[in-house]
C-alpha cells in the first residue's frame, strides 16, 4: 500500500518530466534527416542492428526475432543482423530483441509525433530517466543465457578442505604422531607431559562425556561415583 | 549499511529458492513440440536437386522451413497475431521467397538456407489482390505486386521499386489478378461487375500502358475464381451459369469465343461452381497450355489448348483431388483417387499427353478418427533413369500433413491441429492388474485376519513374480543392440507410474480434433476429429469419472458451444482410448448459459453435470432416478452465478427442488463505464494445507479461505492513457457480497488474473508509467476463526483483512498460471509465459503483500523478503530452458502423486510438458542422487571398522604377553 502512496506522490514530478521526454528537442540525432522517406501516414521505422560478438550472423538470426512492447509488433533480422520494425506509431516502446540462445538489453526507445527518435536506457523505476543510447539501435549482445545451475560436485579435495575435516583430521595427526616423534620411555618427557595433561585437564574429577551419556541414559540415580568411573575410562593415563 | 544488509539479505534467499533445471536434466523429464499452423501455402524447394526443405506459410502467420525426411522445422518465423501478420502470398524462387504481408502492407524477400530476412519494404496502403514473379528473357527479376488501385514492381535483389502505376478507373474497376508471361509486359485484369472486364498491360521497363482494352463480359464476377491463363497468354473462364468456356487472348483478341462445355460432352454437377487450375512452372515462360477443369466435387478433367481448340486430354472421374508438379523441364500431374473408405491410390500422369505414368501409385490409408484429404503438394523428382518420382504432402480437413514416399510409406506426420490448443485435462491412467490387486487389499477390511495375511502373501507372490517378469526382459533386452530396443508407448501397455507423474493429457484443439498425449513422452496415443464443430465454437472440457472407479470406464464429456447462437452439444468420450461412449448425451435444444460439475456422484460414480439454458431451465447428466434425488435432497445448497458481460451484469441463482432456478442477488457493472473482462473462481481441485501463517510473535494469522469467492476483472471503456483504469472485484458467489474492490488507476488491460487460495493476483499494463505492474491482494481472517470447522458463506459476519502490494514486472506476459500440488503443501511458484517464449517460475513469496519495507527481526524470522519494487527475471528461473513455446495461450498445471512435483503443460504454438519442484524434490532421492559415493563411503566404514577390530586384538594380546 505504502508503495502507491509513495508512487501517487512522485507522479508529479515523472509527468512532468514525461512532458520533458516527449517534446525534447536534440541537434545531434542524426536519423532525422532520413526520415522524410520514411514516414508512412503517421507510422514510423524502428531500425537496428543486432550484434553477437565472435558468432556468425547465419548461426543465429533464425531464432532471432525483434518485439517491440511485447509482441505489440514485431520485427525479423536480416541476414547482416540489422533489423527494422515498421509501422510504429509515435510513442515509448521497449525493443528487445529475443533468442533463446544469446542475451541482449531492452533499450527504450521515443518516437515523437513528428517522427524524431532517441534509443535509452530502459529504467523501469525511474522511467524518465534519459541514458542515452545509439540511433538507430546497436545492440550487442552480452552473452549466452545462463539458464543451468551447476550441479554440486563431489571431490577428494572438496571433503578434504572442508573445515571440519581439518579441524579432526589435525587432531588425530597430533594423537598418533606425536608419541612416535617424543621419546616416552624418557622419565623426564613423562614427567613433563604429566604435568602438561594435568594442566590440560585441571579437575581430573570432571564428569566426561561418555559417563555423561551413560547417567543420561541410565537415569540420575545410578551414578554418584565420578571419579571412579573417570579412573576406570583412562586406564592408560593413570599407568604411566 | 542497511540497505547493504538487505541486499545481501535478498540474494542469500534468491539463492536459496533459486530452483532451475540441471544441465544433465534436459530432456529428462520434458519435451517439445512445436507446430506451425494449418498451412495455406507450401512450396517445395526446388533450387537443388537433393534439397530437403519445404517452405509453409500458415493461417497462423508463420513462416517455416520443414525438414522433408523427418518432418521437423528448419526454422520457423512467428509473425504478430492477427490480420497485420497475415500472409497474403508466398512467391518462391531459388534461395529467396517472397512473402506479402498483413493485407499487402509489407513485402519481405526471405533467405531459405539461412531462414533470415533478405529485405523487408512497406508497401502503399491499399488492399492487396495479387502478386506474382515477372521475369525477362528466361530470367526472374522483378515481383510485382497488384493492390485494389495501384500496381507496382520491386527489384527481387533488394526489393527496391522500380515502378509504380496508378491503375486506370479504379474507382469502377476491380481489379484482381496479375499475370506475365516472360515477354516484357505485366498484365493487370480487372471487372466492372456485369458489364465487362478490363486488361491493361504495362511495360516492364517503364511502367507504362501498352494496351488497354475492355471485353464484353457481363457474366463474370470473380477472375481469381473463375479464370486461368493457360498457354501463350489465354484467358480462360468458366461461366457455371451457361455451362461453358470462354477463350480470350490476352495480347490479340479483343473478343471472348464461347465454347459451351456439352460440345467437348460434358456436364457440370448440379450446384457446383467450376474450378479450373493450370500452370506455370518458370514465372519467365509462360504456362503451360494443359489445365485442369473439375466439374464435380469427384471429377476433374485435363484439358488443352491447342491451337485455340480445346482437347480432352484425360477424364478423371473420380478423382478428389488433382495437382501439377514439375521438375526439370517435365510436368506431370498428381491424380488422387478413393478407393475405398479407409484408403486412397494416388497416380502420375503425363501432364501434356494424359498418359499415366508407370510404377507411381502410391497408397494414402485414411485415418478413420481423421478427416478427408484437402489438399496435395507434390514434390517431383527425375530419378536416374530419367522417370518422374514423387513425394506428396497430403493436407487433410483435420489440419494433419501427411508425407508420403513411394510405394506408400508415410515418412511423418504433423498433427498441426495442435497448434490451436483451446483446452486440456490431464487424466490418471488407469492401474494395471497387480496394481489393482494391490489396491483392493485395502479395500474391504470386513476379512478375518487370517485371510488377510494370506491376501498379502499372494499379492507379494504376484509383486514377485512381476519384478521377476521385469528384470528377463531388462536381460533380454540387454542382449539386443541397442537400436532395436524401443520402449513404444502404446495404449496398451499404459498403466500409472509409482507416483503417478505419468499422465493422459486431453487436448482439445479449435479445430475440433481431440487428442490424447501420453505426457511423459509426448506420443499421441488416440486422436478423434470431430467433423461438426462450427468455427466460432466454445469448448469445455470436463472429466466426469476419472479412472479411480474400475471397472467403471473413465469418462471425460466436452461441451461444445456455438459462440453466436449459444447451442451446444455434448460429446461424451473415455479419455484413456479416445472412444466416443455408449452414452447418449442429452439433446440440448436451447442455448446453453452456464454448465457446472457437481460434486455429487451417480451410482456409477460419474459427477453430475449442471447445464443451465436461457430459460433458466436446469437439467443434470446423466439424469438417472439416483440422481435426480440427489439433486432435491441438494437443492438448497446448490447456486451458481451468471454474467452477461453485454449487460454488465453478474447475477446468482439457487437451485430449487424442482430444477428450476431463482435469482437471488445480482450486481450491476455499469457498462458505459467499465465492461467485465473475466472472472475466474478457484479450482475446484485446489487443497490448502495450512489455515494461517505463523508470525514473528508466534501467533498465527488466518487466511480466509473462501472457496466461493470470484475474482471479477472490470476494464474501462474509456481507453485514454489518464482515464483508464482496472478494477477488481471480489464476490462471494453465493451471497453476492462484495467482499473487496480495488481499482488500478491509469492501467490498461490485458489483465491477467491467477486466483488461489487466500490471495488473488493480477498483471495489467501502467499507462502512466507504461511498464507492466504485478498487483497481489491476500485476504486474511485476523488472529482468530470465526468457525473454524467449515466455511459457510451464508455465515461469516466479519469482512476479511485485505492486504495489497503492487510491484513492477520488467516483461509484458502472455499468460499467467499457479503452480498445483496433492496436498498444497509444497509453497507455491507463479508461472509466468513471457512472449519471447519463455515460462518463468516465480516464487510467490516474491508476491507477498506483507513484504516489509524496513527489515525487521520478525520479518526476518518469518522469511519475508524486502520489499523492492521491481520483481527479479532470471534465466535459471526458466523452467524451459532455451526450449521456447511461441506464442503460450495457456498453462495448465496438475498435481502428481508426489507433494512436491507439479506437472505443466504449456501450450500455444508449440506444446511442452515438464515438471515443477516449487520446493524442491524433498520427498523423493533426486535423479542425481550419488548412490556411489554412499554405498562406498558404507563399505568403507565396514571394512575400516573390520580392520581396526582385528588390529586392536592383535594390541591387546600383545600388551597381555608384555
Amino acid at each position: 500500500m505504502s508503495h502507491r502512496e509513495r508512487a501517487a506522490s512522485a507522479w508529479f514530478v515523472v509527468q512532468a518530466m514525461l512532458a520533458v521526454a516527449f517534446c525534447f528537442s536534440d541537434t545531434d540525432t542524426g536519423p532525422s534527416a532520413g526520415l522524410s522517406t520514411q514516414t508512412n501516414g503517421d507510422r514510423f521505422k524502428i531500425e537496428g542492428r543486432a550484434i553477437v560478438p565472435g558468432v556468425k550472423t547465419q548461426d543465429w538470426v533464425w531464432t532471432a526475432r525483434v518485439l517491440v512492447e511485447g509482441e505489440e509488433y514485431v520485427g525479423f533480422l536480416r541476414t547482416d543482423g540489422g533489423f527494422a520494425v515498421n509501422d510504429v506509431p509515435p510513442g515509448s516502446y521497449v525493443v528487445e530483441i529475443v533468442t533463446p540462445a544469446y542475451k541482449f538489453e531492452p533499450v527504450r526507445v521515443d518516437i515523437t509525433s513528428k517522427g524524431k527518435m532517441r534509443a535509452r536506457l530502459v529504467n523501469y523505476i525511474k522511467t524518465s530517466e534519459v541514458i542515452r543510447q545509439p540511433y538507430p539501435l546497436q545492440v550487442r549482445s552480452t552473452g549466452p543465457h545462463t539458464y543451468f545451475m551447476k550441479r554440486e560436485t563431489w571431490g577428494w579435495t572438496d571433503f578434504l578442505m572442508n573445515p571440519m575435516v581439518m579441524m579432526m583430521v589435525l587432531p588425530l595427526l597430533i594423537i598418533v604422531l606425536l608419541p612416535k616423534v617424543v621419546n616416552t620411555n624418557d622419565p623426564e618427557m613423562r614427567k613433563e607431559m604429566e604435568q602438561s595433561m594435568n594442566m590440560l585437564n585441571p579437575n581430573p574429577e570432571l564428569p566426561d562425556v561418555s559417563e555423561f551419556m551413560t547417567k543420561l541414559f541410565s537415569g540420575s540415580k545410578g551414578s554418584s561415583k565420578p571419579g571412579g568411573s573417570s579412573k576406570g575410562t583412562r586406564p592408560a593415563v593413570k599407568r604411566r | 549499511m542497511a540497505k547493504l544488509i538487505s541486499l545481501c539479505l535478498k540474494l542469500v534467499i534468491l539463492c536459496r529458492i533459486a530452483d532451475a533445471v540441471f544441465e544433465d536434466q534436459v530432456g529428462k523429464f520434458d519435451w517439445r513440440q512445436q507446430y506451425v499452423g494449418k498451412v495455406r501455402f507450401a512450396h517445395y524447394d526446388m533450387h537443388a536437386q537433393s534439397s530437403k526443405k519445404v517452405l509453409l506459410a500458415t493461417e497462423k502467420n508463420v513462416f517455416a522451413s520443414l525438414n522433408t525426411r523427418t518432418g521437423e522445422l528448419h526454422w520457423r518465423h512467428v509473425d504478430k497475431t492477427g490480420p497485420e501478420g497475415n500472409i497474403d502470398a508466398l512467391l518462391l524462387h531459388g534461395q529467396d521467397a517472397v512473402l506479402i504481408v498483413g493485407n499487402g502492407r509489407l513485402l519481405r524477400s526471405w533467405e531459405i538456407h539461412v531462414g533470415g530476412l533478405n529485405w523487408e519494404v512497406v508497401l502503399d496502403s491499399g488492399s492487396f489482390q495479387s502478386a506474382c514473379f515477372v521475369g525477362q528473357q528466361d530470367s526472374v527479376r522483378y515481383v510485382a505486386v497488384l493492390k485494389k488501385a495501384a500496381i507496382s514492381l520491386h527489384y527481387l535483389s533488394n526489393g527496391h521499386q522500380k515502378w509504380l502505376e496508378n491503375l486506370p478507373e479504379s474507382e469502377t474497376v476491380l481489379y484482381q489478378a496479375i499475370y506475365s508471361g516472360g515477354d516484357g509486359e505485366v498484365y493487370v485484369l480487372g471487372i466492372v461487375p456485369h458489364s465487362h472486364l478490363a486488361i491493361v498491360a504495362y511495360s516492364i521497363e517503364d511502367g507504362e500502358i501498352t494496351k488497354q482494352v475492355s471485353v464484353e463480359a457481363p457474366w463474370l464476377s470473380n477472375i481469381q475464381a473463375s479464370c486461368a491463363v493457360v498457354g501463350q497468354g489465354t484467358l480462360m473462364c468458366v461461366d457455371p451459369a451457361t455451362v461453358s468456356l470462354y477463350m480470350l487472348d490476352l495480347q490479340a483478341q479483343a473478343q471472348m469465343t464461347q465454347v459451351p462445355l456439352q460440345s467437348l460432352g460434358l456436364e457440370v454437377s448440379p450446384g457446383f461452381h467450376p474450378v479450373l487450375v493450370s500452370t506455370q512452372p518458370n514465372p519467365a515462360r509462360p504456362p503451360l497450355s494443359e489445365f485442369f477443369l473439375q466439374v464435380g466435387p469427384d471429377h476433374h478433367l485435363l484439358l488443352q489448348l491447342n491451337n485455340g481448340q480445346l482437347v480432352t486430354l484425360r477424364d478423371f472421374q473420380p478423382a478428389l483431388l488433382v495437382s501439377f508438379a514439375t521438375t526439370g523441364e517435365k510436368t506431370v500431374t498428381a491424380v488422387m483417387t478413393p478407393r475405398n473408405k479407409t484408403a486412397c491410390s494416388l497416380n502420375l500422369f503425363s501432364a501434356d499427353s494424359g498418359r499415366r505414368l508407370l510404377d507411381t501409385t502410391l497408397i494414402f490409408t485414411m485415418d478413420p478418427n481423421g478427416g478427408r484429404p484437402e489438399k496435395l503438394y507434390v514434390q517431383a523428382f527425375l530419378k536416374k533413369d530419367d522417370s518422374v518420382g514423387y513425394r506428396v504432402i497430403v493436407q487433410t480437413e483435420d489440419h494433419t500433413l501427411t508425407f508420403i514416399q513411394q510405394p506408400g510409406r508415410v515418412m511423418w506426420t504433423r498433427e498441426e491441429a495442435l497448434s490451436d490448443v483451446v483446452t486440456m485435462e490431464m487424466v490418471d491412467l488407469p492401474l494395471t492388474g497387480t496394481q489393482a490387486e494391490l489396491e483392493g487389499e485395502f479395500g474391504k477390511k470386513t476379512d478375518g485376519l487370517l485371510s488377510m495375511v494370506l491376501k498379502r502373501l499372494s499379492s507379494q507372490l504376484i509383486l514377485l513374480q512381476a519384478w521377476v517378469a521385469h528384470l528377463w526382459k531388462l536381460f533380454y533386452d540387454a542382449r539386443k543392440p541397442h537400436s532395436q530396443v524401443k520402449n513404444e508407448v502404446s495404449i496398451e501397455n499404459l498403466s500409472r507410474d509409482e507416483f503417478n507423474l505419468q499422465k493422459m493429457m486431453v487436448m482439445v484443439t479449435a479445430s475440433g480434433k481431440l487428442f490424447g498425449i501420453d505426457s511423459k513422452t509426448g506420443t499421441i496415443l488416440w486422436r478423434h476429429y470431430l467433423d461438426n464443430v462450427p468455427s466460432n465454437a466454445v469448448f469445455k472440457l470436463m472429466v466426469q469419472r476419472t479412472t479411480a472407479h474400475f471397472p467403471h470406464p473413465p469418462q471425460c464429456t466436452l461441451l461444445i458451444k456455438d459462440k453466436d447462437t449459444g447451442l451446444a452439444t455434448l460429446h461424451v468420450f473415455n479419455p484413456i482410448f479416445g472412444k466416443k461412449s455408449h452414452i447418449t448425451p442429452p439433446a440440448l435444444p436451447q442455448p446453453i448459459l452456464q454448465s457446472l460439475m457437481l460434486p455429487l456422484n451417480d451410482q456409477d460414480y460419474a459427477k453430475v453435470l449442471l447445464l443451465i439454458d436461457n430459460q433458466y431451465k436446469v437439467s443434470a447428466f446423466p439424469s438417472t432416478k439416483n440422481v435426480l434425488q440427489q439433486l432435491q435432497e441438494m437443492a438448497s445448497s446448490i447456486f451458481f452465478y451468471l454474467i452477461d458481460s453485454s449487460q454488465g451484469r453478474l447475477s446468482g441463482y439457487r437451485l430449487r427442488t424442482d430444477l428450476s432456478t431463482e435469482l437471488i442477488w445480482e450486481v450491476v457493472v455499469p457498462t458505459e463505464v467499465q465492461r467485465i473482462v473475466s472472472v475466474k473462481g478457484k479450482r475446484p481441485n485446489e487443497h490448502v494445507h495450512s489455515q494461517g501463517r505463523v508470525m514473528g510473535d508466534r501467533s498465527v494469522l488466518y487466511k480466509y479461505l473462501n472457496p466461493n469467492l470470484l475474482a471479477v476483472v472490470t476494464e474501462s471503456t474509456d481507453l485514454h492513457q489518464e482515464r483508464s483504469f482496472v478494477g477488481i472485484l471480489l464476490i462471494d458467489g453465493v451471497t453476492g457480497r462484495i467482499i473487496h474492490e480495488a481499482v488500478q488507476r491509469k492501467a490498461r488491460g490485458p489483465v491477467h488474473l491467477v486466483h488461489s487460495e487466500n490471495w488473488v493476483v493480477y498483471e495489467y499494463w501502467s499507462t502512466k508509467s507504461r511498464r507492466n505492474e504485478f498487483s497481489v491482494l491476500e485476504l486474511y481472517e485476523g488472529m482468530e476463526l470465526y468457525n473454524s470447522t467449515v466455511f459457510s458463506s451464508l455465515d461469516r459476519p466479519h469482512p476479511p483483512q485485505v492486504l495489497q502490494q503492487s510491484y513492477i514486472f520488467p516483461s509484458s506476459i502472455s499468460t499467467l498460471e499457479a503452480t498445483l500440488t496433492e496436498k498444497g503443501i509444497t509453497s507455491r511458484h507463479l508461472l509466468v509465459g513471457l512472449p519471447s517464449g519463455a515460462i518463468l517460475s516465480l516464487p510467490k513469496m516474491f508476491l507477498d503483500p506483507r513484504r516489509p519495507e524496513i527489515v525487521s527481526e520478525q520479518s526476518r524470522e518469518e522469511n519475508l523478503i524486502p520489499y523492492a519494487p521491481e520483481m527479479p527475471i532470471r534465466t535459471e528461473w526458466f523452467i524451459n530452458y532455451n526450449q521456447t513455446v511461441s506464442r503460450v495461450q495457456g498453462i495448465y498445471t496438475a498435481p502428481s502423486g508426489l507433494e512436491s512435483t507439479c506437472l505443466v503443460v504449456a501450450y500455444g504454438l508449440d506444446i511442452y510438458q515438464t515438471r515443477v519442484y516449487p520446493s524442491k524434490q524433498f520427498d523423493v532421492l533426486k535423479d542425481d542422487y550419488d548412490y556411489m559415493l554412499i554405498s562406498s563411503v558404507l563399505f568403507a566404514l565396514f571394512f575400516a571398522t573390520m580392520i581396526s577390530k582385528r588390529l586392536a586384538e592383535v594390541k591387546l594380546l600383545n600388551r597381555a604377553w608384555r
